[in-house]
């Protein structure tokens, strides 16, 4: 009622931090080095490539002096590999988040850690730092923000995806559709008894998120009411029995049965 | 939950079913019998407030009876339990109480109906999946989010109608939220073509 913003961000607001991924352009211009507030861009030179953020690349998109890179999950067999993995191997989970980049390891064959894993202050964990939707990433993974970079590169980099937007845009929308399904299907077995109504979100994208928000908690919430009574009457019951049980035990510290409850919990 | 929470008051007034323990004087009217003490077991609806402090306070007296004593009303009643255990899908909530669920944990709270619980949860899970289904499909973009309603776009039809108008105020709220994240994520999908 105070506040009429939704709880977490909205929408636009996820678009707007989905910006901060970086991709990979191929630039057809030569551009010096800018200087930005998260850091130095790389300097553009024609036939290399080169990792920028998702709105600088954009902007340079939409001029004309470069080219996108798409990243190898947006490929229509990378998605087309997912969509089979939500749908016929793993039906009730969603699918496993992009996995951290890692590289074998020379002094130990046969072993791989994270890439900078040894060294402190190279490890690269949060999404828009680590290069998920860059040339660089696995494919057949989605990453965070998946569903945002994904719609912004078909409306604005259509060209740069080899032709078949409209496959990859049927297979994005399978995706949505498949995960929301499991969206649906979460709230179910949030009511299953004994199972402590705890859903993995585990793989649930940011715009996922923003969307199901609301839903998930106005669930969890009926669900935390309607068990309320029954919880109460139950702790209730238990806070008896110790009682009972410590009267005769403990004699006079009938409050020290009490505090220890209270420690479990 | 707040102090003017208006559904929490509309809650409240539900009239429950009560029966008398003990005569009481001047209150026949309630009865219909105007000057007349007020008979022990005579049964009177009475709203949830009210029942609720007769039913806890007792009388004081040796027996320590409380004033009234109360029965599950007609919304929880057996046969709509029973109903909600064969398809919670099928039962128009709102046709029994339009805050079907407060009531109920209200009652709850008053009874230990271990059952109720788990029928109850069962039931808005089940219908939880089905709102958000519905609000999915419901509508473009509509106005103030009453998508409900304009008529749906993919062939839901009459049966999906007459469950949305069977929610109970809990879940139209639910149905608030499902569709308001539809809603705007549809909005934004729209705006990336724009810019």
């Amino acid at each position: 009622m105070a506040l009429p913003l939704p709880l977490g961000l909205t929408h636009s607001e996820v678009a707007f931090v989905a910006e901060m991924e970086l991709v990979t352009v191929v630039p057809r211009q030569r551009l010096e080095s800018i200087d930005l507030l998260s850091g130095k861009t790389p300097p553009l030179r024609p036939p290399h490539r080169a990792d920028l953020p998702l709105w600088l690349a954009l902007l340079l998109k939409k001029q004309r002096r470069a080219n996108i890179v798409p990243p190898p999950w947006l490929h229509p067999a990378s998605l087309a590999d997912i969509v089979h993995r939500e749908t016929k191997v793993h039906p009730h989970a969603f699918s496993e988040p992009m996995p951290t980049a890692s590289r074998a390891r020379q002094s130990q064959p046969g072993y791989a850690g994270r890439i900078g894993g040894g060294d402190s202050s190279e490890v690269i964990l949060s999404p828009p730092f680590r290069s998920n939707c860059t040339s660089a990433a696995p494919a057949g993974y989605l990453p965070y923000h998946w569903l945002e970079v994904a719609e912004v590169l078909i409306t604005h980099a259509s060209d740069d995806l080899g032709g078949n937007t409209s496959e990859i845009r049927g297979l994005l929308r399978d995706l949505v559709e498949v995960r929301a399904a499991k969206m649906r299907d979460s709230a179910e077995t949030l009511g299953a008894e004994g199972q402590g109504g705890v859903v993995s979100l585990r793989g649930v994208g940011a715009m996922e998120l923003a969307e199901n928000r609301g839903f998930v908690l106005g669930v969890v919430d009926g669900v935390r009411k309607i068990g309320g009574a029954v919880e109460t009457a139950r702790r209730e019951k238990e806070e008896e029995m110790d009682l009972g049980g410590g009267d005769g035990g403990r004699g006079g510290y009938g409050g020290d049965g009490d505090s220890d409850d209270d420690m479990g919990i | 939950m707040p102090y003017y929470d208006i559904d929490s008051i509309l809650t409240d007034a539900e009239k429950i079913p009560c029966t008398f323990q003990l005569d009481i004087p001047d209150l026949g009217y309630l009865d219909n019998t105007p000057n007349q003490p007020l008979k022990a077991g005579t049964k009177v609806n009475l709203p949830l407030w009210l029942a609720e402090m007769l039913v806890i306070a007792n009388t004081g007296g040796p027996d320590n009876k409380t004033f009234v004593t109360f029965d599950l009303p007609r919304a929880l009643g057996n046969d709509v339990i029973q109903a909600l255990k064969a398809d919670p899908r099928a039962v128009p909530l709102r046709d029994q109480s339009a805050h079907f669920y407060g009531l109920a944990t209200h009652m709850m709270d008053l009874s230990e109906e271990q059952e109720l619980g788990s029928v109850l949860r069962k039931t808005f899970v089940t219908r939880a999946a089905e709102i958000s289904l519905h609000a999915r499909k419901v509508g473009g973009v509509s106005t103030k989010g009453k998508g409900k309603e304009e008529g749906s776009n993919l062939g839901i039809g009459g049966a999906g109608e007459e469950f949305l108008r069977g929610l109970d105020e809990w879940e139209r709220k639910l149905f608030r939220k499902a569709h308001d994240g539809a809603k705007s994520g549809k909005e934004w999908m729209d705006s990336i073509k724009k810019n």
